[in-house]
């Protein structure tokens, strides 16, 4: 459902020095699956995932989403795919029902349509006592309740996760978690990055670790968590054995 | 799972985006409030001020013009036939004037007892005649008197003004008894009359038909700086807000171009501006309406209600086109902010350029077609001209092309906020740098757009301050100019630590000949031309500023050694010029390697820059042109060498030509046009130098 192809983004940095945030980075996420992205900060994840979501343009390499190559046919991945980062907001002055139906007329949802996948997602996520609130007045994690509806409204096969549990609490961040793993049941492709290991160890199918911008090391659970010390040692080791700095 | 959508028709994604932006800027109440209630409460407070400063002024000037009763006291062996003759003048006066007292009262008492009534202010004034008497007044010589006038807090002109009326009056009447006496006819007194047999009335002496049109223009401004700040909110929460929220993310991962984004965004800033026109245009309606009736009665304002009412709907679709413009620009400038902070920061200036161009519209003299296509200039260009009752086909020809212009800037600003939009630098990274303001920037191969407009902004200014206090002889205050351009900059070029030989495109061009050789012929092909275009349209109408610096130009030609009018007029400004505008703000606005829309962008910006930094409007459209075609030159050749070749071509024809002069042969410039063969010649010049370059830079690479 997702593949990546030796993907680069290279860019000068303010003093003219050359950066190479993604490297020629390559994996894959296939449907029914939920793949996990780990890497240091600046190691080229949220790079690599913005890639995937058009929002940057990649130097090199390529990756298609559902079939639909990322450089030539942008509009094609941005049906398919679902986005969520940290940073993601929602507008405070709206309230979520107005996120989720306003970015459902965006995604080409008919007008007749829009009100029924609200309604669904409503109660899928959970929104219903603030669903008539404006999102300023929401908690952090009822707003990444909202921005993941947003994310799901035009219902993608393919949802790419950046760090979407970084603003969340444990109760909130494990509700979200039990969610994706009934998106994946579902027959989604998921690819999810975290700094908080221990959330994704047991739910994640595959791992890529990546550092500098290159992939160091990739595997399934078995193979990188089910090794004594678990996941966090096999990311240090394989951080370790990159060579990079 | 569905697994996918279908592709969103364009219109559903820009009628959705403007319908989300609407209802967040009218549940925004610091938008709805600076938007509507501001512009609302403004005019009133402005026109109470001015009402109510008018009106007392105006008061006072009606109060001043009342009669006062005068009381006068008089003096003297011939005070009784005085007094007597000014009864007299008074009661059979006939329109006497503005002067005349309204009644008189007169007492004849020593000077002692009189002297001590004008100190307690019972009288108005005292009249000493003469100690000696014996009918001067009746007799042929001058009668002396000496007045003294009570004291008055505050002071007051009537009585010493109604005094002198009432004394000129019996002089007359003497005069007239005096010619009588000596048998001379009465028409010895008058040897010419006139009359105004088909005059109704003398108009009113305070009209206020002058102070109209200066009101007026005064709110054509105001109205199109509240207009455009009207766009100046919303734009900043469309795009720089949603940036900061990090919401801007999830509108352009939807299936959509962001050319189709900003114009949903465009439309809904768009209605915004449009409803705070309409609000400011309500307001000053009511306001205009509010304050005939605080006017003193009487006051003839000189205004037709139908011819208003006409005016009135010319203005606001004039201004229709200022609201798309404003809030196409509002969004550009947005979109290349990474916050709302910046986005102040960058909107500010922007908003205080239009109103300055619309304050620029106002200007007497200015007008016509070229004024009429200046975004924010133009607008406020035709409304002043259909209020200063302008015939119907010029005015419908003025309107039309302001707003094809204001469509096509839209469009073009709009253009450039989604080129922003998209650009990954501005979405993703933050500041280059977290110093102050003396913390000097890291190193980076070319000046960012902010630096170019910075450097330009600060040109002018030094510019501006800097011709003000030259000397008048131009061998000294010319050079002193180009050195307001060039310190400046090598400043800025030190500070910003930019590649020097990249930003300034120090190279040698490609296929060097022909670029030389083209752009020789452009510049001086350029000057023909442009010089023809500019005597065909303003003839020798020039400006006295215009004429001045010519007068001033001729003699540095004729009475200086030959090169300091070649190093003044020739390669200074060939230089320098093409350092500062060609060099760090082309460099600035275009970037390195620049798509065909960005390229063209930095050109007429620069161009625009150019044009403004030469001071004299009827010389900003000829130095607009060769701004562009320089620009053109530069970015072609990927040198700067050819475009200073070009300046220097271009200001070295005036100096060949008035060499010509000198040696009294024929001048190519003449006061009735420059001669077809000329023009032919130049065009030729031109076409054979635009061919000589784009075949030069096609043909090879510009040399490291």
């Amino acid at each position: 459902m997702i593949e990546v192809d030796t993907l680069a983004k290279h860019f000068r940095a303010a003093d003219g020095t050359l950066v190479k945030a993604v490297d020629g980075v390559s994996f894959s996420v296939a449907a029914g699956e939920i793949v996990g992205l780990l890497g240091a900060n600046g190691a080229g994840k949220t790079t690599a995932m913005r890639l995937l979501a058009t929002l940057l343009a990649p130097t090199s390499g390529t990756a298609r989403v559902a079939g639909h190559e990322i450089v030539t046919d942008p509009l094609g991945v941005r049906r398919h795919l679902g986005y969520l980062s940290a940073t993601t907001g929602v507008p405070d002055r709206l309230t979520p029902r107005e996120v989720l139906s306003f970015s459902g007329r965006l995604h080409g949802l008919a007008a007749d349509a829009v009100a029924g996948r609200v309604a669904e997602l409503v109660a899928t996520l959970g929104l219903e006592a603030y669903g008539d609130r404006p999102c300023g007045r929401l908690s952090s994690g009822q707003r990444q309740r909202v921005s993941l509806g947003r994310a799901l409204v035009h219902d993608p096969p393919a949802l790419v996760l950046d760090e979407p549990t970084s603003a969340l609490d444990v109760v909130g961040a494990r509700d979200l978690l039990d969610l994706l793993e009934r998106l994946r049941e579902e027959g989604r492709a998921i690819l999810i990055s975290t700094h908080r290991l221990h959330e994704i160890e047991r739910r994640c199918d595959r791992f890529v670790i990546v550092h500098a911008g290159r992939v160091v090391a990739q595997g399934s659970r078995e193979e990188c968590a089910g090794t004594p010390g678990g996941l966090e040692r096999a990311f240090f080791a394989a951080i370790a054995g990159s060579g990079a700095p | 799972m569905s697994g996918s959508t279908k592709q969103p028709g364009r219109w559903q994604v820009i009628l959705a985006v403007a319908h989300r932006d609407l209802l967040e800027f009218v549940r925004d109440r610091r938008t709805l409030f600076v938007t509507f209630l501001m512009p609302m409460a403004m005019y009133p407070i402005l026109a109470l001020a001015s009402t109510l400063g008018l009106r007392t002024a105006l008061s006072d000037l009606d109060a001043r013009q009342t009669p006062l009763p005068l009381a006068l006291v008089l003096s003297g062996p011939d005070a009784p036939l005085v007094a007597e003759r000014i009864a007299a003048v008074f009661d059979t006066a006939d329109n006497p004037g503005p002067d005349w007292p309204a009644s008189v009262t007169l007492a004849i008492m020593p000077p002692g007892e009189a002297i001590q009534l004008l100190e307690a202010g019972r009288i108005d004034g005292w009249i000493a005649l003469p100690p000696q008497g014996g009918g001067l007044l009746d007799g042929q010589e001058t009668l002396p008197l000496e007045a003294r006038l009570a004291a008055a807090e505050p002071p007051d002109a009537r009585p010493r003004r109604h005094l002198v009326a009432l004394v000129r009056a019996v002089a007359e009447d003497a005069r007239r008894r005096r010619i009588m006496a000596a048998g001379l006819p009465e028409s010895v007194l008058e040897p010419v009359t006139l009359v105004f047999p088909n005059d109704a009335a003398e108009p009113a002496a305070a009209s206020m038909e002058g102070v109209v049109p200066t009101a007026v223009a005064g709110v054509l401004v105001l109205l199109a700086l509240l207009t455009a700040t009207g766009g100046f909110y919303p734009a900043i929460d469309a795009i720089a807000g949603e940036k900061e929220r990090g919401t801007i993310e999830t509108l352009l991962i939807v299936p959509a171009s962001t050319g189709d984004i900003v114009t949903g965004k465009f439309l809904a800033v768009f209605a915004v501006t449009l409803a705070s026109l309409a609000v400011n245009a309500v307001s000053v309606l009511l306001t205009a309406v509010v304050l005939l009736r605080l006017l003193p009665a009487g006051f003839d304002l000189g205004i037709d209600a139908g011819e208003a009412a006409a005016c009135a709907l010319i203005t606001l679709v004039a201004f229709c086109g200022l609201a798309a413009v404003a809030a196409a620009a509002c969004l550009a400038v947005t979109s290349a902010a990474r916050s709302t902070k910046e986005a102040q920061n960058t909107l500010t200036p922007v908003i205080l350029l239009a109103s300055g161009l619309a304050g620029f519209a106002v200007v007497p003299g200015v007008g016509g077609p070229l004024v009429a296509v200046l975004p924010f200039a133009g607008q406020v260009a035709v409304a002043r001209q259909a209020l200063s009752g302008g015939s119907g086909g010029a005015l419908a020809g003025l309107l039309t092309l302001s707003l094809i212009s204001s469509g096509v800037f839209s469009w073009l600003l709009l253009r450039a906020a989604a080129t922003a939009l998209a650009d990954e630098e501005l979405l993703f990274r933050g500041p280059d740098s977290a110093g102050g303001l003396l913390s000097r920037p890291a190193p980076r191969p070319l000046p960012t757009p902010m630096q170019g407009f910075a450097a330009a902004l600060v040109a002018f200014a030094t510019l501006w301050y800097v011709q003000g206090i030259a000397p008048a002889d131009p061998a000294l205050s010319l050079p002193l100019l180009q050195a307001a351009l060039l310190i400046p900059l090598a400043a800025l070029v030190a500070w910003q630590r930019v590649d020097r030989r990249d930003t300034f495109r120090l190279v040698w061009p490609g296929s060097a000949g022909r670029s030389i050789l083209g752009s020789v012929l452009v510049g001086s092909g350029l000057f023909v031309i442009g010089a023809a275009l500019m005597l065909t349209i303003r003839g020798t109408d020039i400006s006295p500023a215009a004429r001045n610096l010519a007068e001033r130009l001729v003699p540095l030609v004729f009475e200086q050694p030959w090169w300091v009018g070649w190093l003044i007029v020739v390669i200074l400004p060939a230089v320098c010029e093409e350092l500062f505008f060609r060099g760090w703000v082309l460099a600035a606005f275009a970037g390195a390697s620049p798509r065909r829309g960005r390229a063209v962008a930095a050109v007429l910006l620069q161009a625009a820059a150019f044009a403004a930094f030469h001071l004299l409007p009827e010389r900003m459209p000829q130095t607009f042109a060769l701004g562009v075609v320089l620009g053109w030159i530069t970015l072609t050749t990927g040198s700067l060498l050819p475009a200073i070749l070009a300046h220097a071509a271009h200001n070295a024809v005036p100096l060949v030509l008035l060499a010509l002069v000198a040696d009294g042969r024929d001048p190519l410039l003449l006061a009735d046009g420059v001669p077809g063969w000329g023009v032919a010649v130049a065009v030729a010049a031109l076409s054979g130098g635009v061919w000589l370059i784009a075949h030069a830079a096609a043909e090879s690479k510009p040399e490291a």
